[in-house]
C-alpha cells in the first residue's frame, strides 16, 4: 500500500500517547533564549576580530595595558561567556535530562550581561576603573543569577554524574573568577581618592584593595585570567563534551572513571595553579603538569570516544571541536614553559605569553565553541520552526540548513590565521598581524554567513510534502 | 464497524517518513524501531533512540504519531520508548548502514 501525506494534515485533536519517561526536549528552555545569547556572543566576536585588525598593537606589545585588556574583555565576557552561558541554558537541562529552574531569571540575566561587559569593554579602553567596577558589578548580578539558576538546575538532577560534576566544577570557579576580577578592579579604584564613594561602600573596596595590593598586580591578573579561562571556560568544554561528543558521534564514554579523573586533575590543578601564580610560588611548573595531566587524561578518553563512535563521517563541526582540543597540547607545552621558575623576564617572554592567551582564548575556546555553535544553532533553529512539523511533511536535516563549504572554509582559514597571528605576534610585527586577523575575520565571516542561512528557515522554511514512503532512507547529507 | 487493519509493512514504510534530524536518516533505517503491532485501530511502537538524553526525544515520538496518525482506520498511537536493548548500529538496515557510513 501507498502512502501520501499533505503537510499538516494530522489534526492536533487525534488521540495521541507517548508511554516514556519525560522527553529532554521538553526540559530545555524557548528557543529564543539561548538564541539571544549567541546573536550577542557572534556580535562581540565580529566586533573583536575587526578590532584586532584596526590595532593589531594589541599582540605586539605587552599586554598590561588598557587596549589589550579591554579586548581580551571583549572576547571573554562578550563572545565567550555570553555563548557559553547561552549554550549552558540549553545544554545543561537537556544533557542531565531535567529542567531550567527559571527562564524569566535567564533573561533579566542577559540584560545585566550585556549592560556589564559592553560598559566594562568601553571603560577598560578609557581605563576609567570606577566605571570598570560599576559595569563589572551589573554583570556580577547576572553572573549571580546565572550561577543560582544552574544550581538550583542541578539540584533537580535525577542522577549525578560526571557532566554533572564538570558543571559544577565550572561554576564553582566561575563564581571565583568573577569575584577575583571584581577585586583586582576595587584594588585600582583605590589608587584614585576622588573615585571612592563615600560610605559602606568605601570600607569594603578599601579592605578587598588592601588585600588584593599585598600580591604583585600582573599576578594577580594572571591567576585571575586562568581561572576564568581554564576554570570555567575548558572545565565546561571538558564536562559537556562526554555529552556531546559521544551523542553526535554514536558513541559513549569508554571509561568513566577516566573520565572523572580527568575533572579531578583538572580541579586539583587548577587550585594550585592559581594559588602558585598568586604568589609567584616556584612550585607553578607542579601544578601547571598536573593541568596538563587533566588534558592528557581527557584526550586519551576523548580519543577512545571518537576510536568507538559508530557514525564514520566527521563532520566540520565536531572537527572544530576536535581540532581546539588538540590545540590544547601546544597549549599545556607552553603553559609549562611559561611557569618556568628560571623563564628570563624579558620581551620575547612577554610575546610568549600574549601567544598563550591567544592560543587559548581563541586557538582552543573560540574553536571550539564555533564547531559546537554548528550544532545548537541550528538544532534551536530546527526546533522552532520543524519540530512540529516531523512526520507530516519533508523537512530538512540539520545539515541540510547551512552550507558545509563554508564550514570548511571557515576551518582552513581559522587555522591558517591563527598559525600567521601566532607567528606574527612572536615576530611583534602588526603588518603581518593584520594579514593573520584577515584570515580569522574571513573564517568568522563563514560562520555568520551558515548561522544566517540557518536562520533565514526562521522566514523560509523548507517544507515540502512527502513523496511515496516506500523507498525513501532519509535526506541525504 | 471495525477499523481496517494495516499490515506492519505499510506502517514501516510509513515510518520511513520520520528522520532523525541530526543524523538525516529515517528511524527504520537507524533500526530505531524493535516492533510494530495493530490492534482495533490502536498502533503501538516500540522503538528506542541513539543516545538517553536524546534531544530529539518528543520530536521524534512527535513525528511517529502525526504520520501514522494520517494512514486509514488510525485511531490512535502508542509509542512505547524502550531503552532496553540498547540501540546499536547492528540494528540498522544496510541502506541505514551505508547512509552514516556505520562501523559495525
Amino acid at each position: 500500500m501507498e502512502v501520501s501525506l499533505p503537510i499538516s494534515g494530522a489534526a492536533d485533536s487525534v488521540p495521541r500517547s507517548v508511554k516514556a519517561a519525560t522527553g529532554p526536549t521538553a526540559n530545555a528552555p524557548s528557543i529564543t533564549l539561548p538564541l539571544r545569547f549567541m546573536i550577542a556572543g557572534l556580535m562581540a566576536l565580529s566586533t573583536g576580530v575587526i578590532w584586532l585588525i584596526a590595532q593589531p598593537s594589541v599582540l605586539t606589545t605587552y599586554h598590561y595595558n588598557q587596549n589589550v585588556i579591554a579586548l581580551t574583555h571583549l572576547f571573554v565576557l562578550g563572545w565567550i561567556c555570553t555563548v557559553v552561558m547561552g549554550a549552558m541554558y540549553q545544554l545543561v537541562p537537556v544533557a542531565l535530562e531535567t529542567k531550567l529552574f527559571s527562564e524569566r531569571l535567564a533573561k533579566w540575566q542577559f540584560v545585566f550581561h550585556v549592560i556589564g561587559f559592553v560598559g566594562m569593554v568601553w571603560m577598560f579602553r578609557r581605563w576609567n576603573m570606577t566605571q570598570v567596577g560599576h559595569f563589572g558589578s551589573a554583570l556580577t548580578f547576572g553572573v549571580a543569577l546565572f550561577i543560582y539558576n544552574l544550581i538550583r538546575t542541578l539540584a533537580r538532577v535525577p542522577k549525578w554524574n560526571v557532566i554533572a560534576t564538570g558543571v559544577a566544577s565550572a561554576l564553582g570557579w566561575l563564581t571565583f573568577a568573577v569575584l577575583a576580577g571584581l577585586s583586582l578592579a576595587a584594588a585600582k579604584i583605590s589608587f584614585d581618592p576622588d573615585a571612592i564613594p563615600n560610605g559602606t561602600v568605601v570600607a569594603m573596596i578599601t579592605g578587598i584593595s588592601r588585600v588584593v595590593r599585598q600580591f604583585e598586580p600582573l599576578s594577580a591578573m594572571h591567576a585571575h585570567a586562568h581561572l576564568g579561562a581554564i576554570g570555567f571556560f575548558i572545565m565546561l568544554i571538558v564536562g559537556v563534551s562526554y555529552k556531546l561528543v559521544p551523542m553526535f558521534m554514536l558513541s559513549e564514554i569508554q571509561n568513566h572513571r577516566r573520565a572523572l579523573v580527568s575533572i579531578v586533575l583538572l580541579n586539583l590543578g587548577l587550585i594550585g595553579t592559581f594559588f602558585t601564580i598568586l604568589y609567584r610560588s616556584p612550585l607553578k611548573p607542579v601544578f601547571a603538569l598536573l593541568v596538563t595531566m587533566a588534558f592528557i587524561v581527557y584526550g586519551w578518553e576523548l580519543i577512545a570516544i571518537v576510536r568507538a563512535r559508530k557514525r564514520q563521517p566527521i563532520d566540520w563541526g565536531i572537527r572544530y571541536f576536535l581540532t581546539a582540543v588538540a590545540l590544547l597540547a601546544p597549549l599545556s607545552i607552553l603553559g609549562v614553559v611559561l611557569s618556568w621558575p628560571r623563564l628570563p623576564l624579558n620581551a620575547f617572554t612577554g610575546q610568549l605569553e600574549n601567544v598563550y592567551g591567544f592560543l587559548g582564548l581563541i586557538g582552543v575556546i573560540s574553536f571550539a565553541i564555533m564547531g559546537m555553535l554548528y550544532k545548537i544553532v541550528p538544532f534551536l533553529v530546527w526546533f522552532g520552526v520543524y519540530s512540529r512539523h516531523i512526520g507530516k511533511a519533508k523537512v530538512p536535516a540539520l545539515a541540510e540548513m547551512y552550507s558545509a563549504r563554508w564550514q570548511a572554509v571557515g576551518y582552513w582559514t581559522f587555522l591558517v590565521g591563527l598559525v600567521i597571528t601566532i607567528a606574527t605576534t612572536l615576530r611583534m610585527n602588526p603588518l603581518c598581524l593584520r594579514i593573520g586577523g584577515g584570515f580569522l575575520a574571513v573564517s568568522v565571516a563563514s560562520l555568520l554567513v551558515n548561522v544566517a542561512s540557518v536562520i533565514k528557515h526562521f522566514f523560509r522554511p523548507q517544507l515540502r510534502p512527502f513523496a511515496a514512503p516506500a523507498s525513501a532512507v532519509g535526506n541525504r547529507l | 464497524m471495525n477499523a481496517p487493519e494495516i499490515s506492519d509493512d505499510t506502517i514501516l514504510e510509513t515510518l520511513r517518513q520520520v528522520i532523525d534530524p541530526e543524523i538525516g536518516c529515517n528511524i527504520v533505517d537507524l533500526g530505531l524501531v524493535y516492533s510494530v503491532a495493530m490492534d482495533d485501530g490502536v498502533v503501538t511502537i516500540k522503538m528506542t533512540l541513539t543516545t538517553p538524553g536524546c534531544p530529539m526525544h518528543e520530536t521524534i515520538c512527535g513525528g511517529v504519531q502525526n504520520v501514522l496518525h494520517e494512514l486509514p482506520g488510525v485511531r490512535d498511537v502508542q509509542v512505547d520508548l524502550v531503552w532496553e536493548p540498547r540501540w546499536n548500529p547492528a540494528m540498522m538496515t544496510d541502506a541505514g548502514r551505508q547512509f552514516i557510513g556505520a562501523r559495525i
